[in-house]
């Protein structure tokens, strides 16, 4: 093989760790029951957030971490509203989402108006490779999580049904505050991924936008399982990242080659409902369901 | 899972406020209920771990297994700690929610209804392990409605009725009478176990299903192959354990759910009509009663008053409604079945849960034409009222020749009410009879077998 063609397959690691860490993180939360329509605002908060910070701290890492940290904030407040107030999970994602497209520009945009530089992550095929490395085991380490530990099966009872989880003995208000951390923690990493590795560009308003609806599709179609997602992410990232390639090889119109994830997307989904897969994949029971004490008095 | 408004709680001498149920556990408190509080996606060992604090977060379950497999043999169980639940039957459910309550380190286990519902062999089991457990210093509060069950196994009986303390007896100085006579007051010589008076059923078909395959919840068959027909003038009760496919067939009849093979169909016109699949609408146009599983859940709307909740079936009322004419059939059926409430506008809510079955049950009389379904018709229900619930819906049958299929956990109304009896088992009819000749331990080894 030659190196060019190396090149574009392996160039594909920071897209998808972008996406593939977004698209666990976003699972591992829905898992817990609660329904993530928030996902694509605190994506675009994540990517202001890691370009102002990597820039300050002159370090990409830097910008990570800060994205993390603001993430996770935001699936604390998520889950705990999900859980403890009798509010549709629709209206709080949503309203969440909009708060965090405005916040993003809020954060970025002044910033940009005074300096005209990028911090980012180094480029070249090692960085890339370690990329895909880094976020497979972390998606690794998620999987044995849900599917090995005490943890994981009250994050799936809470997702399954939470009066039952409840009364088996489990705090559901904590769980799911801790799939909120969690997941928003990827979900934050990955926004920062996408933007210090991925696309590293001058910010301009609204970047990100859009991406994290594309982990939520990425997290879907299969079936919110980590392993699987492996699959999903990567065939959307080489999609995406090669989409000029496949414009230039093929003559496709550039609408056309946008709307290719979503059709292979959508042929997974179809796929995984019409086989046993869909059983296994099933969605939590309880996803996006008010989960409300009324009887509380104390 | 509630918290009291007011009154306290004691354990040990010491006064506890308890805000949910991992507290109760902690203190001691095990809760067994009628329906399993299980998760059917998760296996037994992940069901039991969520409780078990002495376990962090991090542990790897493969870990607890073997633990667990150990503490269910000492408690008689056999079970793989591997297996995910919703494959388990009502019967192993309620072993391995038990074994959790034990597990748990229970001093105090409470069995609400949790027993009520098991094959015999099952509960003679369970009774033998409260007496081990009893000796060894721990206290069993057995919630029943049955009572030879509590005279059978409790040392003391406590009654209470409508949310109010009666009394506490030692159960060696009383009878079955005295009991009922606490519960019931003065209405308690309406109580009776006796058959009801034999109908002997037309030659008319009315529900005629056969080959019947229907999947559960979790892609398994739960339905395989049922075939059954009721007539005119018929009970049909089918007998079974809780979770063996009864559920299921009921839902495909009502067309609430998917048949996959088979065909139900139901007289119209003087000729049986296919029904399969076609959805609920066409099933009740057909002059089809129905009385669902948890009915007040499902068969009520609580919100709403007598009038709506009638209003509400397009059998009563199409399109435009004439909300005189409801209020006549309201009043109506609130004399007919003497339904205690202020009006018929009255929220269904503000009615006690024998009210609100009355309305159902007259509701979906009224519109029976030819056949009524039901599921449990008199779970949730005291004695009193159920014993009339099954005597109203027995003279339709024998005065209009109404056919009933009538789906029962509960043995002594299955007995009580029948004509024919079939016991249904692991998703099939295994045995049909008629019910006169039925004999109850056959019917309950059947039914377990």
């Amino acid at each position: 093989m030659d190196a060019g063609l190396i090149a574009i397959i392996l160039g594909v690691g920071p897209a998808f760790a972008a996406y593939y860490l977004t698209a666990i993180g976003h699972g591992l939360f829905e898992k817990s029951g609660i329904l993530n329509l928030a996902i694509d605002g605190v994506f675009t908060v994540g990517v202001a957030v890691a370009y102002v910070a990597a820039l300050f701290a002159g370090a990409a890492v830097a910008g990570s971490v800060a994205a993390l940290v603001v993430a996770m904030a935001f699936g604390l407040l998520i889950a705990y509203l999900a859980t403890k107030l009798p509010i549709s999970h629709g209206a709080i994602g949503l309203s969440i989402m909009f708060v965090g497209y405005g916040l993003a520009a809020l954060i970025a945009v002044p910033i940009r108006s005074q300096i005209n530089a990028v911090v980012s992550y180094p480029m070249n095929v090692g960085v890339d490779v370690a990329f895909i490395i880094f976020s497979i085991v972390i998606g690794v380490l998620v999987h044995y999580m849900l599917s090995r530990t005490k943890l994981g099966a009250a994050i799936r009872a809470a997702g399954e049904n939470p009066h039952a989880a409840s009364s088996l003995g489990v705090n559901v208000l904590r769980v799911r505050l801790i799939a909120g951390m969690l997941g928003y923690a990827l979900i934050g990493l990955g926004a920062s991924f996408y933007f210090l590795a991925y696309t590293p560009a001058p910010y301009s308003e609204g970047m990100g936008m859009g991406q994290g609806w594309i982990a939520f599709a990425i997290s879907l179609s299969a079936g919110r399982h980590p392993i699987l997602t492996i699959l999903s992410a990567l065939v959307f990232a080489e999609l995406l990242y090669n989409k000029f390639v496949l414009q230039g090889y093929l003559g496709l119109s550039v609408h056309i080659t946008k709307m290719i994830p979503y059709l292979a997307a959508l042929v997974a989904m179809v796929i995984f409902m019409v086989t046993p897969l869909k059983r296994k994949l099933a969605p939590p029971r309880a996803l996006g369901k008010i989960y409300f004490k009324e009887e509380r008095t104390v | 899972m509630y918290v009291p408004d007011s009154g306290e709680i004691y354990v040990n001498g010491k006064r506890v406020i308890f805000t949910s149920p991992i507290d109760a556990i902690r203190h001691g408190i095990s809760l067994v209920s009628q329906i399993p509080q299980l998760i059917g996606s998760l296996t037994i060992s992940e069901n039991i771990i969520l409780g078990l604090e002495r376990f962090g977060m991090m542990t790897n379950i493969r870990r607890v297994e073997n633990y667990i497999r150990e503490e269910s043999e000492e408690v008689g169980i056999k079970v793989d700690p591997n297996t995910e639940v919703w494959k388990l039957s009502y019967t192993q459910k309620q072993l391995v929610e038990l074994l959790r309550a034990v597990m748990l380190g229970a001093k105090v286990l409470m069995l609400d209804e949790a027993i009520t519902f098991l094959p015999i062999r099952e509960k003679r089991k369970f009774y033998k392990f409260m007496r081990k457990f009893a000796s060894q210093g721990g206290s069993v509060i057995l919630i029943t409605h049955k009572i030879p069950e509590a005279l059978e196994v409790a040392d003391r009986i406590s009654v209470l009725r409508r949310g109010k303390y009666v009394g506490t007896v030692e159960t060696r100085t009383v009878t079955i009478d005295d009991v009922r006579k606490m519960m019931f007051g003065e209405r308690s010589a309406q109580i009776t176990y006796e058959r009801l008076p034999t109908s002997t059923p037309d030659d008319k078909v009315v529900l005629d299903v056969r080959d019947l395959w229907v999947m559960g919840d979790y892609g398994a068959f739960s339905v395989k192959g049922v075939k059954l027909q009721v007539r005119a003038g018929e009970v049909l009760g089918i007998a079974g354990v809780a979770g063996n496919g009864q559920l299921e067939l009921v839902q495909a009849i009502m067309g609430l759910r998917k048949v996959s093979k088979g065909r139900v169909a139901i007289l119209a016109n003087g000729g049986l009509k296919d029904v399969t699949n076609k959805g609920t609408g066409k099933v009740r146009s057909l002059g089809i009663g129905y009385i669902p599983d948890e009915p007040l859940k499902f068969g009520v709307s609580m919100e709403n008053n007598i009038e709506e909740n009638l209003a509400m079936l397009p059998a009563i009322a199409k399109g435009i409604i004439k909300w005189g004419q409801i209020r006549g059939l309201a009043n109506k059926l609130i004399n007919e079945f003497k339904v205690v409430t202020p009006s018929s506008r009255t929220p269904v809510k503000l009615l006690s849960g024998g009210n609100i079955m009355k309305v159902l049950v007259a509701r979906e009389l009224s519109i029976a034409k030819k056949l009524l379904v039901a599921y449990n018709p008199t779970r949730a229900l005291d004695e009193v009222t159920a014993v009339m619930v099954r005597k109203i819906i027995k003279e339709k049958v024998l005065k209009e020749r109404l056919a009933v299929l009538l789906v029962s956990e509960d043995l002594d109304e299955i007995f009580q009410v029948s004509d024919t009896i079939a016991v249904m088992n692991s998703g099939r009819i295994v045995k049909t009879f008629p019910a006169e000749k039925a004999e109850r331990e056959q019917v309950e080894k059947l039914m377990v077998m």
